[in-house]
């Protein structure tokens, strides 16, 4: 049948015959489209390098610490935590680390004063913590399984610290923790899931024993754990009760990437606002085709009558009219889209940030504009079709 | 016996209701022949215009029956008025009434929309309409671009490209000078055929003797109806 055909004809010579009326009638539509793609797109691209991070970092690993033990001051976990943690099934590795306080680490012997009132984390960590946390050396080498048995005065240190420290790889440098000399060997890569790490020192646990606690062999107090992707709450669940079990120490878990991932959230107050605005001014349009349409009804009526002469149903000309609405629409559905991707594009060159746009912004965008102006263009479409040829016409 | 395109048996159109009761047409009785050149005559008020709606199944009688083209269209839907109207009558209006937003040719093809048929045939047929009132090579002129008997022409071509039974002129040189007005004429009643009947509309005596029989009226009824030639 030709019908459709011919009423697409029809209604796009309609608006293209008056085309500054079609322009503004686009402009409600491509204005509320526009707003509400800029602000999703915005927000969600001000998350967007975060989202990106976390989803390349992984979701699966898990921080295990001994929170509280009755009597204790800082809690510790059991000496064989490790063995305990890989006894769950879906643990894929386990790395341990014991947090230590006031030990004052200088760069060298004269820069003590300096230095001792800058807090630098002191960690004993065992050979296994950048293969758990996925991350490789800057230079050096990760302590080893000889520096514990040798109870070597070795360290490695973070990032940023090395470039405090103004060290250069390969250098033989000496800092001093807590006055006992450590040869640096390695500098170890930014940890994206544990920013503290860039600033911090690890030794082995032998060497800690021997120089800053009075306990050997030493106790880890924190467990870093990779499991199978999907069974980060049931592997938390498990490791309390492995870890924890016949002993005083509570543990708690936490999935690292979560907090991460939180943060990566867009922040839904703001865009709500801008959405809200986005469709009060897609509404106002609305009201404003219904509005222009309507006159243009009055204004058309004489070749509304003739058309009813020439045989045109009253269906045919509501739909002609209704077609004219979704058209205006469409077309600035698809225009306030391109104006929207183009506000983010702007806003995330100028921010530097990543280009995030969902996918089901932009077909929502211009249905959004559709079902607007069908609304709109409902009211008007059925005074057309209400018209009697016969008063239109004004026959002498 | 030959079925007349158009009857009227006595037709009544009331409007309003109680003591604002207006009859604007009281029982009239009228068929319109094939082959007919008929003229309706009368001042303002006789309800010429009236006839005019309802012979043309712009309007529904208050009382009566009317067949147009053999079908009864007294008492039935809006959509199947417009069907019949669609199918079988043409209308030239004194205001012309193009749609000034589409040329010549568009505004004769509008008449062949929703029927079904392919935009080059539509065209085909348009441009000889056209070419019947002798306006073919203005096809492409908006109306405000063509004179006053252009425009007149361009509106008889689309009430001839559908083919109807019955050509309905109200007042088709009420708005022309005399000699646009004669050209009109002219091909009004070159249009009569066996196949087609021409209804004119009118409150000019003189255009209404031109026809071939005239009907005159006067506060809603017909007064005289009588053969001017064959």
């Amino acid at each position: 049948m030709s019908t459709p055909r011919d009423l697409t004809r029809v209604a796009f010579s309609g608006l293209a015959a008056r085309k500054m009326r079609t322009v503004l009638l686009l402009l409600g539509p491509m204005i509320g489209v526009a707003a509400i793609v800029a602000a999703v797109g915005l927000t969600d691209s001000a998350k967007g390098d975060l989202k990106a991070k976390v989803a390349e970092l992984g979701t699966n690993l898990i921080e295990a610490s001994a929170a509280s033990a009755f009597g204790q001051s800082s809690p510790t976990l059991p000496i064989d935590a490790v063995e305990r943690a890989a006894t769950v099934t879906t643990v894929e590795s386990v790395s341990s680390i014991r947090q230590l306080s006031n030990v004052v680490v200088t760069p060298y012997t004269e820069a003590l004063e300096q230095f001792d009132t800058v807090p630098i984390p002191v960690l004993a960590a065992d050979a296994d913590l950048p293969r758990v946390l996925e991350v490789g050396l800057v230079s050096g080498r990760w302590l080893d399984d000889f520096d514990e048995s040798s109870r070597a005065r070795v360290a490695v240190i973070g990032q940023a610290l090395a470039a405090e420290f103004s060290y250069l790889p390969g250098e033989n440098r000496t800092v001093e923790l807590a006055g006992f000399p450590y040869a640096v060997v390695g500098v170890l890569e930014k940890v994206p899931l544990e920013p503290g790490f860039d600033n911090a020192v690890f030794v082995p646990f032998a060497a800690v024993a021997d120089d800053f606690l009075d306990e050997d062999p030493v106790e880890p107090n924190k467990l870093y754990v990779r499991c199978q992707t999907g069974t980060e709450d049931l592997t938390s669940e498990a490791l309390s009760v492995a870890v924890g079990l016949g002993g005083p120490t509570q543990i708690s878990s936490e999935v690292k990437s979560e907090a991460l991932e939180l943060a990566a959230e867009s922040d839904r107050q703001l865009q709500l606002i801008v959405v809200s605005m986005g469709l009060l001014a897609i509404v106002v349009g609305g009201l404003g085709i219904a509005n222009v349409m309507s006159i243009s009804v009055i204004q058309r009526s004489a070749e509304i009558g003739i058309r009813r002469a020439l045989g045109h149903t009253r269906r045919i000309i509501a739909l002609q009219f209704l077609l004219e609405a979704i058209a205006v629409g469409v077309v600035g559905g698809i225009l306030g889209v391109l104006l929207g991707m183009l506000a983010i594009f702007v806003g995330v060159s100028a921010a530097g940030w990543v280009f995030v746009m969902a996918g089901w912004l932009a077909p929502a965008g211009v249905a959004l504009a559709v079902v607007i102006s069908v609304l709109a263009g409902s009211y008007p479409a059925v005074r057309a079709a209400r018209l009697e040829p016969l008063e239109t016409l004004r026959l002498g | 016996m030959i079925t007349p395109f158009l009857e009227l048996r006595s037709v009544s159109r009331v409007y309003g209701s109680g003591d604002t009761e207006v009859r604007a047409l009281d029982g009239v009785s009228l068929a319109v022949m094939p082959g007919d050149f008929v003229s309706i005559v009368g001042p303002s008020g006789s309800g010429k215009s009236t006839m005019l709606g309802l012979l043309g199944c712009l309007d529904a009688p208050s009382d009566g029956t009317i067949v147009v083209d053999g079908e009864d269209v007294s008492r039935v839907a809006d959509a199947s008025r417009t069907r019949v109207r669609g199918r079988s009558i043409g209308f030239v209006f004194q205001q012309f009434h193009l749609i000034p937003h589409l040329d010549a040719l568009s505004n004769v093809e509008t008449a062949l929309l929703y029927r079904g048929i392919r935009p080059g045939e539509r065209r085909e047929r348009s441009l000889a309409a056209l070419d019947r009132v002798g306006l073919a090579h203005r096809h492409d002129h908006r109306p405000v671009q063509l004179s006053g008997g252009e425009q007149q022409r361009v509106a008889l071509a689309r009430a001839l490209v559908t083919e109807p039974k019955i050509l309905l002129a109200d007042e088709p040189t009420g708005a022309l000078d005399s000699k646009n007005a004669a050209n009109v004429m002219e091909i009004l009643a070159g249009l009569r055929s066996s196949e087609r009947a021409v209804v004119l509309v009118t409150h000019d005596v003189g255009i209404a003797d031109s026809a071939a029989r005239k009907i005159s009226m006067l506060d809603g009824r017909i007064v005289s109806d009588e053969v001017l030639r064959p």
